[in-house]
């Protein structure tokens, strides 16, 4: 489903990720581990094509990097749900209008989106936070709102970048399970994290990222 | 389709509520300055009809040679109808004149001299839907290159002074149109500017979530159009009231009135909305990327 074919991707200062092979089946659940500036992130964006690489190509679904155009970008991202360590939430707008967005952009009637957004709220168990805005959150749950963003338009992965990086460790085990909860319902998982003692148990594999190189 | 498209019209109103300090500034400034352009807009109109009016007064008087007889002038008067910017000629015939002459005289022509030395001549009226300015010396020169005409006469000095003058007038509310729009655009270009850069977080997650750079801009459109609707209204408010006043201060010196002309006005709100549109998408084009 997500395949890296000998991807090369720099930046100033020679930063990036080198000559990276691997790949992500459907339903799998994949940690990238590394520590801080290794390239996770970069690998992250490439998946969700924010940036190219110079060499090679990653394909996502039926989406191959080296041919993909501009107006099929947005179509990819509606497949891929995204997770920040920085949550990303509009402070201007109530959860509920948060995990709408997906589904405004997708063009979906305001009937289904009521019953699809209520229905994330009531997986997740927030549906008592339906109103209330970001600032009215803990970490935790504006992540797990970050979260319910990324499952409410299905997509068949969710990519989480540090996704408990500024959560207690309480929170970041309920994070952790609810992703692993999602998995288990059939949408892939690809989480990155230097955060090893809060994954390594967890019985998933596992995809190292040091200095821009990738042994998965 | 519908619902996607009254969100997103939706988006512009609140965009316009979230940054309505910037957005009242921007609209503000531009109706001081556009009322200015309604006020000229609507006195020009006024103007033109006020020259329409002149215009219709004006009239050469033709003379022929007394030589000729009547029927050899009526065709001369067709040649004239025929010369661009004339829109009537009427014969006077000799025999009119005569009757003219003994209406504002008293005298019969006949009775003192025992015959009538008149000539025929004709009263040429021009065009008055002339556009632009109104030059009546090549129609003088043309008619003067017919045969048999002995005289032009007309107010050439007086028509020449009037139309000098509201050419100028027309320019200076052209030139001053032409800026005031101009700064406009760049008002509302930056507007739209300002508020893009404080919606950025907006714009990540829409892309993030796989919004189309439609989706993501038409807001920003809808933002500007507004903004432009409202300046205009507001400008036309202002100058309405300008309007008022002038008319109150003129009704001192003279019977002349402003009128205030509806059309001018929502021709000139649709203007507005259709530069915003430009000034708006210019922004989004560049910004938005």
């Amino acid at each position: 489903m997500i395949w890296f074919d000998n991807v090369t991707c720099t930046f100033v200062k020679g930063a990036g990720l080198f000559d990276a092979t691997f790949e992500v089946e459907k339903g799998e659940f994949v940690f990238v581990i590394g520590p801080t500036g290794a390239g996770k992130t970069t690998l992250l964006k490439l998946v969700y094509m924010e940036i190219f690489p110079d060499k090679g190509k990653v394909v996502v679904d039926k989406y191959n990097s080296s041919k993909i155009k501009q107006r099929q970008i947005p179509l990819l991202r509606r497949k891929v749900g995204m997770v920040f360590q920085e949550f990303e939430l509009l402070s201007d707008r109530n959860v509920f209008e948060n995990i709408a967005l997906p589904l405004k952009v997708r063009g979906e009637k305001k009937r289904e989106i009521k019953s699809k957004v209520y229905h994330v709220l009531d997986e997740l168990d927030i549906s008592d936070k339906a109103g209330h805005y970001p600032s009215e959150l803990s970490g935790g749950e504006k992540q797990i709102v970050s979260l319910a963003r990324a499952i409410v338009k299905d997509p068949i992965v969710i990519l989480a970048d540090e996704p408990t990086g500024n959560l207690d460790p309480v929170s970041s085990f309920k994070i952790l399970t609810l992703l692993e909860q999602i998995n288990k319902e059939g949408t892939a998982v690809i989480m990155a994290s230097h955060n090893y003692n809060l994954i390594k148990d967890r019985g998933h594999r596992f995809i190292e990222v040091v200095d821009g190189r990738v042994s998965a | 389709m519908m619902e996607t498209f009254l969100y997103l019209i939706a988006e512009g109103f609140k965009n316009l509520w979230r940054e309505k300090l910037s957005v009242f500034a921007s609209i503000f400034a531009i109706a001081i300055a556009m009322s200015f352009v309604v006020f000229g807009g609507i006195t020009g109109q006024d103007f033109s009809r006020i020259i329409k009016v002149a215009r219709s007064q004006y009239e050469l008087q033709v003379f022929f040679s007394p030589m000729i007889s009547d029927s050899e002038a009526s065709r001369h008067v067709d040649e004239i109808i025929k010369i661009r910017g004339v829109k009537s000629a009427n014969l006077v015939t000799k025999q009119e004149a005569a009757e003219i002459f003994e209406r504002e005289f008293g005298e019969n022509l006949f009775d003192l001299l025992r015959e009538n030395p008149l000539p025929s001549s004709c009263v040429v009226k021009f065009d008055e839907n002339v556009k632009k300015k109104f030059d009546v010396h090549p129609i003088v020169n043309q008619i003067k290159m017919i045969k048999d005409v002995e005289e032009v006469r007309y107010q050439g000095r007086l028509i020449t002074i009037i139309e000098r003058y509201y050419q100028g007038f027309f320019t200076i509310v052209t030139g001053i149109f032409v800026i005031i729009l101009l700064g406009t655009m760049i008002l509302i270009f930056n507007t739209i500017r300002l508020t893009i850069y404080s919606r950025r977080d907006l714009i990540r997650a829409l892309k993030l979530v796989g919004a189309t750079n439609r989706f993501v801009r038409f807001p920003f459109m809808v933002e500007g159009m507004i903004e432009g609707f409202i300046a205009a209204m507001l400008a036309g408010s202002f100058a309405y009231g300008f309007i008022r006043v002038s008319n109150y201060f003129l009704a001192v010196f003279t019977r002349y009135k402003i009128h205030w002309d509806w059309q001018v006005m929502w021709q000139f709100v649709g203007l507005m909305v259709l530069f915003s549109l430009i000034a708006s998408r210019q922004a989004v084009r560049k910004f938005l990327k």
